[in-house]
């Protein structure tokens, strides 16, 4: 191998692990990389001795076992982005070049495995040119190819030029190819979950979540959009409380959502969560309709039927509730009064202190007016902060009345063990709250950094109630109305913030367009032409035509350039050409005149034209150069006939 | 059976019969297939789109299609790189048999296509074409084996470019044949003495005008061993002697009898190239063709080899 060759293949490698690596737990993924960046140096010359390989093998996956235990698909992808690392140890032929870049090419796939981002996108893009880039440098040494002096222009023209080339039908075979409607077998799980709503909250546990100005969700509006205030996301609903963390009561899922009246005409959107590995999507306010493939659970959180490991959209309805399940069964009435015993002495001592002195009333005015009274403590003596010491045994002791500041979930979860308490049905609800309106697009988009808990309280006749003490104390918080949580501003300086709306909308788009695509969309990529659904074998029909099509259109575009060069050579050979359908060609070692000569004993009346045409061809090509002839010469050959 | 299968394969293969230059290599006799690095990259390509269609992972698929897609366009692009490619001259010089001929072969093209990396081979040996907008020469080395005339074999022109994963190769098959000229004997005796009388008195004055020496033959008079010069060397140094111009010598078919056939020819090749080396006229007279004149030089020696090689086998010649 020479060594542009060795190092071009490298490059190509390392292309091609940096998307994956990005992806691992951050020890592991600069490990790996110093890893591969020393054994390329070391094996650069000769390859490393096995027991060295052995080693550093073992090492790296005890290394794994230590840092990311588990069995999952990224410890899969962590495993084999070490085996590659080590893969340059032993690259010396042209067959190990071919070899390593072929293994490194399921890098990139396996980081899309993981994350489908924008980043990974790229990065890959940028794998998959430099492993062709590599490819074509290994052929030029198979066939001993003489370097030329403007390499990288003429290398990167032509692997370019081949990605052009297989476009079409790359683009016809991903539109149109088949999918499967269901997976034949399914993607495992990650081993490490990502931070996200969880189906548990442990207060002063969000605080990566409330940093992480990622995207959640993008919401469009059918219609009129609620206002910011009314945005509440509701996700998963926590009943059960252990004395550190909230929990759901999986069982309700199973059952089909509580009877509710709605308040006004409700809202219609279209809600794309980003992936989150789990079946819980979230909705406005309380559901009422929601698409097939969802479900809405008793407590009115809502469920996919499969888990979201790809960006999903789903078309819902919701409303504000005028009342939501009037009448509470007994069994759940219980389970939202539940306490831990021996937790929160304190909290619980004022939450019966409190019922004393507002009395008992089947009307629900007492329960009210203990929450009325429990929200003007907190807006009377509460604060918001994100920097809450770590929580103690009696956590909701400490912050009622001690440390009396928090953020959304130690006012939620504080709010609701004071209720219970007091006798009033209550629980937590989590989701997001608030919004960005992206201008550019017209669509709402919902922030991890937005995740919020709430509570609900069960008032007699009116049902569940939304409660968020949060908002009592930080509204601006809460709804991000305040200007600096603009996304993309950096500081006071908000020049950027266009540019992200922009980029967000195409971020959406290409959510649409490409990531969203599956075995539905596709049946129903032919509805805007009246046909509402194609069958597998119409598409497979479809698909065939299509690539024949782009094949013949690579071939068209390669041969064109097997066209003679010489414009008046080119009109000669026509001319020949046509002759030569009528028996009178031209052969091969025929002089210009001799040939017109020949024609013209056989065929007298093309004999002077043609005579006249082959002196002026032969005048052109060899005598003078002269264009003003050359172009009416050039334009009597194409005109004239035999 | 491998064997029996490549050989039914490659008479299916155009140009069926031996063809005159110039030959364009159009599409109809040019062939595509995938290399094992093809195979393999079809390999892990198809692994990569069958994971990506069942978690339907789109950018996944997007890479692999990607993928799939330029290395269908190397295909045909690498059956571009030969189809337009006109094969204008071969050529080769004579040599003897044993020695390998070299094949020079004069490539051109129709048009202005960038072509690299090509390679011509025909059996064992093989070598790389450089092409550029002029086109390009390459000369390949074949063995032979006999004397005689030896029809070119077909030649295989192809490419693996651009990425290596596809292989385009295009058969010419000239309708020409090259000599090869025979063997000369290895220890052959000194060249026979002198036609006519006064051959004879040339060598006794052996003595004088020593011109140089050369390695000694079986057959050398111990005389005109050079003991000196040898003594310097490992091996025996015969002196030659400058010969006349009236040296004239008749290289006859019977100087040979009692050898077998074919030495018969490889000594009067070997006499061919003594006489030649020595600078002495000579003349030519083998069976069943026109005697050779004296000569002396170039034409004359290829003249007298070209006999020699196309003389007919033993078994003809009864």
């Amino acid at each position: 191998m020479r060594v542009r060759t060795h190092a071009l293949t490298l490059l190509a490698a390392a292309a091609c692990l940096l998307p994956l690596l990005l992806q691992l737990p951050p020890a592991l993924g600069l490990g790996f990389g110093l890893v591969a960046i020393l054994i390329a140096i070391a094996s650069w010359r000769r390859r490393l001795p096995f027991l060295l390989r052995l080693l550093i093998g073992i090492s790296m996956i005890a290394a794994i076992a230590i840092i990311a235990p588990g069995v999952g698909r990224d410890t899969a992808c962590t495993v084999l982005a070490a085996m590659l690392a080590l893969k340059p140890s032993e690259t010396s032929s042209l067959r190990d070049g071919r070899s390593l870049v072929g293994f490194a090419l399921f890098a990139p796939f396996a980081a899309f495995l993981l994350d489908q981002g924008p980043t990974s996108l790229l990065l890959a893009l940028a794998a998959v040119l430099a492993s062709l880039l590599a490819l074509q440098q290994l052929a030029y040494d198979e066939a001993q190819v003489r370097i030329p002096a403007a390499y990288w222009r003429q290398a990167s023209s032509g692997v370019l030029k081949l990605v052009a080339l297989g476009l079409p039908l790359a683009m016809a075979a991903f539109w149109l190819f088949p999918r499967l409607p269901t997976p034949l077998w399914g993607l495992p799980d990650r081993a490490v979950a990502k931070p996200g709503l969880s189906d548990s909250m442990t207060p002063g546990g969000w605080l990566d979540l409330m940093n992480d100005d990622s995207p959640a969700a993008r919401v469009q509006f059918f219609g009129a959009a609620p206002s910011r205030e009314q945005m509440y996301w509701r996700g998963p609903v926590l009943w059960d409380f252990d004395g550190r963390t909230w929990r759901q009561i999986k069982q309700l899922q199973y059952m089909p959502a509580a009877p509710m009246q709605a308040a006004g005409t409700g809202w219609d959107y279209l809600i794309e969560p980003e992936p989150t590995e789990h079946r819980q999507l979230i909705a406005l306010d309380l559901p009422t309709q929601v698409p097939g493939g969802a479900f809405i659970a008793l407590d009115y959180s809502t469920y996919s039927t499969a888990p979201l490991n790809g960006v999903t959209r789903w078309r819902m309805r919701s409303a504000a509730p005028a009342a939501a399940e009037p009448e509470l069964p007994l069994v759940l009435r219980q389970r939202a009064l539940e306490l831990p015993t021996g937790f929160n002495p304190r909290t619980l001592a004022m939450g019966r202190q409190w019922r004393r002195e507002a009395g008992n009333d089947t009307q629900g005015r007492a329960d009210a007016s203990i929450v009325d009274r429990a929200l003007a403590m907190i807006r009377r003596e509460f604060a918001y902060t994100l920097d809450v010491p770590l929580a103690g045994r009696n956590e909701i002791d400490d912050f009622l009345f001690d440390r009396k500041q928090g953020y959304c979930e130690h006012f939620s979860s504080s709010f609701v063990v004071l209720m219970r308490a007091a006798g009033i049905p209550s629980r937590v609800v989590t989701g997001y709250a608030g919004g960005y309106r992206n201008p550019v697009g017209d669509y709402w988009l919902v922030l991890n950094s937005d995740a919020h808990a709430w509570a609900e309280v069960w008032l007699p006749r009116r049902g569940w109630v939304r409660v968020d003490p949060t908002a009592a104390v930080a509204p601006e918080r809460v709804f991000d109305t305040l200007v600096d949580r603009q996304p993309g501003r950096i500081g006071a300086f908000d020049g950027l913030v266009p540019m992200f709306n922009v980029g967000d909308w195409l971020r959406r788009g290409w959510n649409d367009f490409v990531l969203g695509y599956d075995a539905q969309r596709q049946q129903r990529l032919f509805n805007p032409f009246g046909k509402n659904r194609i069958s597998s074998h119409g598409l497979i029909l479809m698909f065939t035509a299509v690539a024949a099509l782009a094949l013949a259109w690579m071939a068209w575009l390669l041969a064109r350039g097997e066209r003679e060069k010489d414009p008046l050579l080119r009109a000669w050979h026509q001319l020949g050409r046509r002759y030569a359908r009528q028996g009178n060609g031209r052969a091969i070692h025929e002089p210009a005149e001799a040939w017109a000569e020949r024609v013209g004993a056989d065929v007298p009346e093309s004999g002077a034209p043609l005579r006249a045409l082959s002196r002026r061809f032969s005048n052109a090509r060899y005598a003078a150069k002269d264009t003003s002839e050359l172009r009416r010469l050039l334009r009597d050959l194409a005109t004239h006939r035999p | 059976m491998l064997a029996a299968l490549r050989r039914r394969m490659q008479s299916w293969m155009r140009p069926r019969q031996a063809e005159t230059l110039p030959a364009c290599l159009q599409r109809n006799r040019i062939y595509v297939l995938p290399t094992m690095t093809g195979l393999f990259f079809g390999l892990l390509l198809g692994t990569m789109g069958l994971g990506a269609l069942n978690f339907n992972n789109n950018p996944a698929l997007l890479l692999a299609l990607l993928l799939a897609g330029a290395a269908q366009a190397s295909l045909i692009s690498a059956h571009m790189q030969l189809s337009g490619v006109v094969v204008d001259t071969i050529a080769a010089d004579p040599v003897p048999a044993g020695e390998p001929l070299r094949l020079r072969i004069g490539l051109g093209a129709h048009d202005a296509r960038m072509r690299r990396g090509m390679r011509l081979a025909s059996g064992n040996s093989h070598v790389h074409v450089e092409f550029d907008h002029n086109g390009g020469t390459a000369e390949l080395p074949l063995p032979t084996e006999r004397r005689g005339l030896m029809p070119l074999p077909r030649l295989e022109l192809s490419t693996v470019q651009p990425l290596g994963l596809a292989r385009a190769w295009a058969y010419v098959w000239p309708a020409q044949s090259a000599l090869v000229y025979p063997a000369p004997e290895a220890q052959a005796p000194p060249l026979p003495a002198p036609a006519g009388d006064a051959g004879r008195a040339q060598v006794t004055r052996a003595g004088d005008d020593v011109h140089h020496l050369r390695g000694y033959r079986t057959g050398d008079a111990p005389r005109s061993v050079a003991w000196k010069a040898s003594a310097r060397r490992d091996s025996l140094l015969v002196r030659e002697y400058e010969q006349h111009r009236s040296d004239q010598l008749l290289l006859d078919w019977p100087l040979t009898a009692g050898l077998p056939h074919e030495q018969r020819i490889r000594r009067l090749a070997r006499w061919v190239d003594d006489a030649e080396r020595e600078g002495r006229r000579y003349a030519l007279q083998i069976p069943g063709q026109a005697p050779i004149p004296m000569g002396l030089g170039e034409a004359h020696r290829h003249r007298c080899l070209r006999a020699l090689a196309l003389m007919p086998g033993e078994a003809a010649h009864g």
